[in-house]
């Protein structure tokens, strides 16, 4: 009688299991996706998931099935992503996650199934040559570190002595704090108010108040998307004159409905896609981002940055999967193996830049990936 | 720390607490009647700003889509109802209140949007499609469950939070939006600048709450909510049902929200996920009036504006914590201060 | 959890199911196993504490967290092995546990979860300012758990584990909520004063399931750093926080199934949902969420206690476990005390103004019914909370057996001989008249959390029970044992609560107006119970208000109004006592 009760609903569940662990066609290369297009980091999500829309889906008439799965910026979900796209998918490659502490916890996954990974988050310590582990790990979006560098060097040449900074409360905000305060002291240019505040916080006041009592010559404000515009806002309406620089974070048109005139001479780095249409004809990227962001204008409407970062996802592949298929069969290990081999010696012309990859660099983008831009009459203005 | 930037904080905390307050105050005004702890208020406020900044652009299409679903549902549910009890004769009254109404809103919204009206006419048009949301969504998600355990109404109250979340990122996207402000005065009050904006959100508040003592006190149907909440049973004897108590209290509270959501916004960027941590504060506020007292719950409320203010002044990366352990001992005073009922619980 | 022969097979069943999953299903599905053992785990505490004890929790998922970074710290910064960070992990976990337990559990109605919503927000930011736990960002590289020199790297074998310990926190849950203790903490809800009024201390108890359900969440905590190996503060955030009490909601919060079926259902329905909707409804959107919220709205106006009792109710019912003859509880001690059993010593109670209870006075003596009666409002009732402990003692004093109980909790007067019963009954709905009764017994037996949590209870816990079973037959409910309580008359009940009272083995036994709402041939029926309880040689104060009921029954009477003492002597006096004639006219004019 009760193994009867409980075998029906197990059945019907195993039914259910195997059902769903299907398995697609051997010969395709199957790259599965995880990004945050919910929670908080949906504004940085959304545009990488609208461009896994657009990617083709054959490389090197090779079949590609792109897997795509939301992980809402958690970490726990993001790890079950991976995992399952390396158990039920069989995944040649991971290509994720938006934001830096899900790209680490899914470092370990990605390692003990020996198949590579291209995060889309910002920070380093994603791709620290320093650990055996990152062998196998990859990112496209400029380091913090990058990005941090062409702030302190802008700030020194407008002869900044000292700084302010707000930023998220999270791992984009601490990650934004411990780089600017390292290219600030090597620029001589010492940091004099550290303050934090949440994406959602309805008001900044506090920490506005305190900055500016402090008489930074320069205040960096570490957010991304819209939020960035809230202390923005704040320092202005509190009379602050000093520089306000912002982190490329912010580098997308809604941040400019709703910062409005308060964000005019904001000074950001970018990857030069966001304003290919200034970059000289003679910058191989122009080519590149004027045909993505032409595709993606033409889908969704406004180009983001994040969006490019998702696309150089796949330039990367682009180039590394026919070498990899030289050497093996899709699906295999050795397929895998190959792919981090080639993605290691990738040379790719993209949108963010040009990315030459080492084995102690797995970022591989140069000062071609940034571009110091200012806020002109709501428009991005390259600044020179 | 010098005397102005005191002066501002506590204008900023007291700005924000006035915000807070009106939340506590329709999250008391719905638990009392309904024993809902409603955690979607948040979301009213959210979708309040959101609807008008979209109305600023032309679009309220998602919202108005939203209203019209949620009509069909309702209808549906009503026409079960009454062909259940065999009040078929009822039913063409009880769908056009449930069904046809809000379809005449939705139409509303969809078609006066794209005409990019007066500023006024689009805060009346928000205002009145998040409303009726409140009163939909009763009867579609609480009123079934009504005679629940507050346990389960408040998980009930999570699953619609997580519902209107998602539903929030889907209509206005992962961006904030800010709405243009009503004004751009400000003047000196003692050497402190005080923006005309903040003025006019406090007055606003305490306007709205004076409205309704008056509406509680003076009108019918604010006497009948008061019974409904000192007395369910009773009430119910008296001929007030239940039903009815409901609803009123979800159409009210969705109002005061809604209309927190376009006071708010243009001091503040608004995302599609901010409401849960304002409704939290409010929450907390309405606590400190122990979920029954108005006065208690908007001071509660204000005690919190405040304290977040100066705590982001002072300690920034700790300021929730800085908050939320504060509470803690207000919270143990005021419970071991006021006189519980067992059955209560 | 009433033991029945079906649940230990299906139980076994259960295993086997478990055991078999690694062995045959798909990687993924055994990952998801996974991550429902540990969410099952943390529920399962929330079941005890959320549903049985009524203590609503959101502050969860940060116990989850100190027990994830204690092991993510000391297993990376200083290299301790992960069986000994589990040890630390639960000290520090008991300790915090502990500290908000003392401050936040003495929180009644509302103010407790907001309080657990408060620290849940609090910890989760300290977590993330805290530079050597990572920050927001979080730590990396903590190693796997290993037994000897096997790492418990696969999901397979992780499987195995993680369930291994879901099921000894399940049984080990099952076995204390059918226990002593047990008895006392489904009692908390709703019959707070009731439990306290049989020698629980309630507040300690509370603590104690507090703790308890801390203890499994950080367990679940230690296995999700090893799992995943890799801590940030978001898993502990108070979303998460909410969603474990979700899961214990949803699945059926009354029940230890509820919890591993709340969080199987919850993270299954997640997976299915992602699994098929881009399918149904196209990849442009994000509907997950929203799909999710509408369904479990739809879901719990189904079922709103949950999925768990609406799947049991599909189950076979087993027949209660029988009540096997067992030696007798150690009696207590009844030893002869020269004078009055009690005496209430110029008793007063003031509620700011206004005197209740003027200055009483008078004594109880052994193996006398002494009937306390008076018309409405005259001080019977909150002279009964006064002796009773319910309420303390404005001046004045009573005295038990020569030693004061005067304002002494209620818990210490039970401790002391003295048994009550309620004017208002408080039973347990869904709890068994011999459980009702068995906790009557609280005080004579003393099997601790720990010991019931381990079944190292069965031989007490059969004397209690067959001591349960004899005071149910002393008041002639035998027919009515395994009923629940809460499905009698309300004649049945008042007599259920005479049993309970008799089964802590009372000096005295205190009844408030257990006439009261009564038909005539239950009073009558009361009163035969009476009588003979009388000849056993019990002593009964009945504080009454029906006359014709005390008079048929009592040896003395004391008559009260306005707070005072009217009168005092045999019926048969009082009943020509013109004052009392008088005050009893005035009531009945009123």
């Amino acid at each position: 009688m009760v193994a009867r009760m409980l075998r029906r609903p197990l059945v019907a569940g195993l039914a259910i299991a195997f059902a769903f662990a299907a398995q697609s066609a051997r010969a395709d290369i199957n790259v599965g996706v995880t990004l945050s297009a919910t929670g908080p980091a949906a504004s940085l999500g959304i545009p990488e998931k609208n461009t896994f829309d657009l990617v083709p889906t054959t490389i090197g008439g090779q079949k590609i099935n792109w897997i795509v799965l939301d992980d809402g910026s958690d970490t726990t979900k993001a790890v079950q992503n991976a995992k399952k796209l390396v158990a039920e998918n069989k995944v040649d490659v991971i290509v994720g996650s938006t934001i830096t502490p899900a790209s680490l916890a899914m470092i370990d996954t990605a390692v003990e199934a020996e198949t590579p990974m291209i995060s889309m988050a910002a920070s380093a310590r994603i791709v620290d040559p320093g650990n055996p582990k990152t062998r196998w790990i990859f990112k496209t979006p400029q380091s913090d570190s990058l990005m941090a560098d062409a702030i302190a060097v802008s700030m020194k040449a407008n002869g900044v002595q000292t700084m302010g900074y707000i930023g998220f409360a999270d791992a984009y905000g601490d990650g934004w704090l411990a780089e600017i305060k390292r290219s600030a002291q090597t620029a001589g240019i010492r940091v004099i108010a550290e303050e934090k505040y949440n994406r959602n916080d309805t008001s900044v006041t506090g920490q506005v108040l305190k900055i500016v009592a402090a008489k930074p010559d320069a205040v960096l404000v570490g957010a991304a998307g819209t939020p960035g515009a809230t202390p923005q806002k704040e320092l202005v309406s509190r009379g602050y004159k000093g520089r306000i620089y912002q982190t490329h974070g912010v580098a997308n048109p809604d941040f400019l409905r709703v910062v409005g005139k308060d964000g005019s001479g904001t000074l950001l780095p970018v990857g030069p896609m966001l304003v290919y249409e200034q970059l000289p004809d003679s910058n191989p990227v122009k080519k590149v981002a004027a045909d993505y962001i032409n595709k993606y204008e033409a889908r969704f409407g406004t180009r983001s940055t994040f969006g490019g970062h998702a696309w150089d996802a796949y330039l990367l592949l682009n180039a590394a999967i026919p070498e990899a298929l030289k050497r093996a069969q899709p699906g295999s290990k050795e397929f895998r193996a190959a792919l981090r081999d080639a993605l290691e010696k990738a040379n790719v012309v993209a949108t963010h830049g040009v990315y030459v990859m080492t084995p102690n660099d797995h970022n591989g983008l140069d000062n071609r990936a940034r571009t110091m831009v200012r806020i002109d009459n709501d428009k991005w203005v390259v600044s020179r | 720390m010098d005397l102005p930037i005191v002066a501002l904080l506590a204008q900023d905390g007291i700005t924000n607490g006035a915000i807070y307050a009106l939340l506590a105050l329709a999250l008391v005004l719905v638990f009392a009647v309904t024993r809902v702890i409603w955690v979607p208020s948040g979301e009213f406020l959210a979708y309040g700003t959101l609807t008008l900044a979209g109305l600023q652009l032309g679009k309220a299409s998602g919202i108005a889509g939203l209203l019209a679903g949620m009509a069909v549902v309702a209808g549906a549910m009503e026409a079960w109802r009454s062909i259940g009890d065999g009040e078929a004769r009822r039913l063409p009254a009880r769908l056009a209140l449930w069904t046809g109404l809000p379809l005449a809103i939705a139409a509303a919204l969809y078609f006066i949007a794209p005409l990019q009206p007066p500023f006024f006419v689009q805060i009346l048009l928000a205002l009145t499609a998040v409303t009726a949301l409140g009163p939909l969504l009763y009867r579609i998600a609480f009123q079934p469950v009504a005679e629940a355990s507050v346990l389960v109404l408040l998980i009930v109250a999570v699953a619609v939070h997580f519902a209107l979340v998602g539903l929030g990122l889907w209509f206005f996207g992962a961006e904030g939006s800010r709405t243009p402000p009503f004004t751009s005065a400000s003047f000196e009050l003692g050497g402190v600048t005080v923006s005309g904006q903040s003025v006019l959100v406090v007055a606003t508040s305490i306007a709205l709450i004076f409205a309704l003592a008056l509406f509680f006190n003076r009108t019918l149907y604010g006497r009948a909510l008061r019974a409904t909440a000192v007395n369910r049973v009773g009430a119910r004897l008296a001929g007030i049902s239940p039903g009815f108590a409901g609803t009123l209290t979800f159409t009210l509270g969705a109002l005061m929200c809604a209309f927190c959501g376009v006071l708010i916004g243009p001091i503040t960027t608004v995302y599609y996920d901010s409401g849960f941590l304002i409704s939290l504060k409010g929450f907390v506020g309405a606590i400190f009036g122990g979920l029954v007292t108005y006065p208690a719950a908007a001071a509660g409320s204000l005690l919190v504006g405040v304290l977040e203010s100066f705590s982001s002044f002072w300690a920034s990366a700790f300021k929730e914590v800085i908050v939320f352990t504060l509470i803690i001992p207000v919270l143990l005073w005021l419970s071991l201060t006021t006189q519980h009922h067992e059955e209560d619980e | 959890m009433s033991g029945g022969s079906w649940t230990r097979y299906a139980f076994v069943a259960f295993v086997a199911v478990l055991v078999a999953v690694p062995a045959v299903a798909p990687a993924f599905w055994v990952t998801l196993g996974n991550y429902i053992g540990l969410y099952s785990i943390v529920a399962l505490g929330l079941v005890l504490l959320t549903g049985v004890a009524g203590q609503t929790s959101f502050g969860q998922a940060a116990f989850v967290g100190i027990g994830a970074y204690t092991t993510a710290w000391l297993t990376t910064s200083l290299g301790y092995t992960p069986w000994i960070t589990l040890a630390i992990g639960l000290a520090v976990t008991a300790a915090v546990a502990l500290a908000l337990g003392a401050i936040t559990l003495r929180m009644k109605g509302h103010y407790l979860p907001l309080a657990t919503i408060a620290w849940g927000i609090s910890l989760y930011f300290l977590f993330g300012n805290l530079d050597f736990l990572g920050g927001h960002t979080g730590l990396t590289s903590i190693p796997p758990l290993a037994i000897g020199s096997f790492e418990l790297k696969a999901e397979r074998a992780l499987f195995l584990f993680v369930w291994a310990i879901a099921l000894a926190a399940l049984w080990a849950t099952a076995n204390l909520l059918d226990s002593r203790p047990g008895r006392a903490i489904r009692a908390l809800r709703g019959g707070f004063e009731m439990a306290e009024a049989f020698g629980v201390d309630g507040a300690r108890m509370k603590t104690v399931v507090f703790v308890y359900a801390a203890l499994l969440a950080c367990v679940s905590g230690w296995l999700y750093a090893h799992l995943q190996r890799f801590v940030n503060p978001t898993p502990f955030s108070i979303n998460m926080g909410i969603e474990y009490l979700f899961m214990a909601v949803v699945g059926g919060a009354g029940s230890v199934w509820g919890a591993v079926v709340g969080a199987t259902l919850i993270t299954l329905l997640k997976q299915v949902l992602q699994d098929i909707l881009p399918g149904l409804l196209g990849r442009s959107g994000n509907f997950e969420m929203i799909v999710f919220g509408v369904l479990l709205v739809v879901l719990l106006q189904r079922a709103r206690e949950g999925v768990w009792p609406w799947i049991a109710r599909l189950l076979p019912r087993s027949a209660p476990r029988p009540v096997p003859d067992a030696p007798p509880l150690k009696a207590r001690h009844h030893a002869e005390h020269p004078g009055p059993l009690l005496e209430v010593r110029a008793a007063r109670k003031a509620f700011g103004g206004l005197v209740a209870v003027n200055d009483l006075t008078f004594d109880i003596r052994a193996g006398e019914i002494l009937g306390l009666i008076g018309p409405n409002g005259a001080g019977k009732s909150t002279t009964f909370a006064l002796i009773s402990g319910a309420l303390p003692l404005t001046t004045g004093d009573v005295v038990f057996r020569g030693r004061s109980i005067g304002s002494r909790p209620p818990y210490e007067i039970a401790r002391r001989g003295i048994g009550r019963t309620f004017q208002h009954v408080k039973l347990i709905p869904g709890m068994s008249v011999l459980d009702h009764v068995a906790l009557g017994a609280y005080l004579r037996g003393t099997t601790g959390v720990a010991r019931a949590a381990l079944k190292l209870d069965r031989q007490e816990e059969a004397r209690t029970r067959a001591e349960a079973a004899r005071q149910i037959a002393r008041c002639g409910l035998t027919a009515h044992t395994f009923e629940s309580a809460g499905s009698l008359a309300l004649g049945q009940q008042r007599i259920v609560e005479i049993a309970r009272a008799l089964a802590c083995d009372p000096t005295l036994l205190l009844l408030d107006e257990p006439a009261a709402g009564l038909r005539y041939l239950e009073k009558q029926q009361l009163a035969a119970l009476l009588r003979g309880l009388k000849a056993e040689g019990m002593t009964i104060l009945l504080v009454e208000h029906d006359m014709d009921f005390v008079m048929g029954i009592t040896d003395r009477l004391v008559v009260m109004d306005f707070g005072e003492k009217l009168a005092e002597g045999l019926p048969a006096e009082i009943q020509r006592n013109p004052r009392v004639r008088e005050a009893y006219l005035g009531g009945v004019a009123e």
